[in-house]
């Protein structure tokens, strides 16, 4: 029966070819059941479920116009500004130039010949501190060898890693020494850092 | 087979023994006659070295240093350099305005309706402002850099704020009495870093505390006992070093004659040549 009612709707449906919506159209009520029988041919296999199949072909036409429009919706978050990049218009003020000055040949001479000093300075700065860490870790290794031929449980407690260091704080050197006593002067101040949400 | 030594004739079996103990041996006042005898032990259950452990304490730099020269000449450069290739800044401009209207106010037809932006505002001017500034700062007095008593005070940790100093001990080894960093024999059941920190602990009149730098020892020490101390298990004693960066800053005076806070280049008026030399390695003065 259901062979037979297949051909009957395939040639009703080449019939009905030239219609463009054939929702839209119903000559008579037997098109929509046609339909949705064509519609329904691969669930042919449960007859008898055909009431959950409606409701379930709803709810999933409706999630996926959802997940369109989810789709559509999600912006690309605006991304945070870094200030740094900004160039400021303060830069490109013309009433803002310096007027360069003019240096005679000995005082250019001298700004070259003092940066080559300065390169000569720094590289025997850099070379003696490298050789100095390197014979701290040199000192290092050859205690912990030495160690090692001492007692093994020592040892291993000697290069197992120390929790409590971190984290460690020290206060680096100032310009002057801090003064005994001393009571900061109270006072107030407007922060205007920019906060910016995404 | 390079030792100094002054007796050519040596039996075979102790010539081998002794360039083996050649390495690490503290040259204090024995002479070389003491080395034919010793027998270094290689087997054994219990090692014949005692163990020792030291702290080094660092109380690092208070104040920066002064430049050299070269540094001052070429930071004075620097600053040349920006400030020619700079724009001008908001004070100047106003400086620069302030003149501006100061010359026009001087002319005889000077009219202030003409003014832009005459406003209340023009009242402090921004060379007052610099002055205010100027004032303020000259009514604070900051600490000396230096307190002047560099040379003098060798146990006082406020000496030269601007390097990082050492904690040296005086103590009796043997007969006589040295300069040492701190150090304590180890116990059984702890960690070398805990005998370090023993060491340190139990220094007599001083509190100090101090962050230790890790587990691992930064440098050893080992030298042998004189002849007539050595028995038959002990051979001579090894000192394993731990740094440690001084974190309290108490300024409770500490006795001249036992402890002294020296940089690094005054450690070889206190330290033996032998000993310095394996201190002088992890100690960085930078």
């Amino acid at each position: 029966m259901a062979g037979i009612v297949c051909r009957t709707a395939s040639r009703i449906i080449s019939s009905q070819a030239s219609c463009s919506s054939v929702v839209a159209v119903r000559h008579s009520h037997w098109f929509t059941s046609m339909l949705s029988l064509k519609t329904s041919v691969p669930l042919r296999a449960e007859p008898k479920k055909r009431k959950k199949v409606d409701p379930r072909r709803e709810l999933m036409v409706k999630e996926r116009l959802k997940k369109k429009l989810k789709k559509l919706e999600k912006v690309p978050p605006e991304m945070i500004p870094i200030e740094d990049f900004i160039k400021s218009a303060k830069g490109f003020d013309e009433t803002r130039v310096r007027e360069a000055p003019d240096l005679c040949f000995e005082e250019s001479e001298r700004r070259a010949l003092l940066l080559k000093e300065w390169s000569r300075f720094k590289r025997s700065q850099h070379q003696t501190e490298m050789h100095e860490i390197q014979e701290a870790l040199e000192a290092q290794r050859q205690a912990l060898e030495e160690l090692k031929l001492e007692s093994e449980e020592l040892y291993k407690a000697a290069v197992s890693p120390d929790t409590d260091i971190f984290p460690f704080q020290h206060d680096g050197p100032c310009y002057t020494p801090p003064l005994t006593n001393y009571e900061a002067p109270e006072g107030k101040y407007n922060d205007i850092t920019r906060v910016y949400t995404q | 087979m390079a030792a100094p030594f002054t007796r050519v004739y040596r039996p075979f079996w102790r010539i081998i023994t002794t360039t083996k103990s050649n390495r690490g041996v503290r040259n204090v006042s024995y002479t070389s006659q003491q080395w034919s005898a010793q027998n270094v032990k290689t087997a054994g259950a219990a090692s014949p070295w005692a163990l020792h452990g030291a702290v080094c304490v660092q109380r690092l730099p208070v104040v920066t240093q002064d430049r050299s020269p070269i540094e001052e000449e070429f930071m004075e450069l620097m600053q040349k350099m920006e400030f020619e290739r700079s724009l001008l800044a908001d004070h100047e401009l106003k400086l620069l305005d302030d003149a501006a209207l100061m010359s026009r106010k001087q002319e005889g037809d000077y009219d202030s309706d003409e003014e832009d932006d005459y406003r209340d505002k023009d009242i402090v001017t921004a060379q007052d402002l610099e002055d205010i500034w100027e004032q303020k700062l000259k009514d604070f007095q900051p600490a000396l850099r230096s307190q002047g008593n560099d040379q003098k005070d060798a146990s006082s940790s406020e000496r030269c704020l601007a390097d990082s100093l050492i904690l040296l001990v005086k103590k009796d080894v043997g007969s006589q009495k040295l300069w040492l960093l701190p150090q304590i024999q180890w116990q059984m059941g702890e960690t070398l870093r805990q005998t370090a920190e023993r060491a340190l602990a139990s220094l007599p009149g001083a509190d100090l505390k101090a962050t230790f730098l890790g587990n691992a020892p930064c440098g050893f020490y080992k030298y042998k006992y004189p002849k007539d101390i050595q028995k038959e298990g002990s051979v001579g004693a090894k000192v394993f070093f731990f740094k440690a960066v001084l974190s309290s800053h108490k300024h409770l005076p500490l006795e001249k004659n036992s402890f002294a806070w020296v940089k690094k280049d005054e450690l070889q008026d206190f330290l033996k040549p032998e000993y310095l030399k394996q201190v002088r390695r992890f100690i960085m003065a930078l």
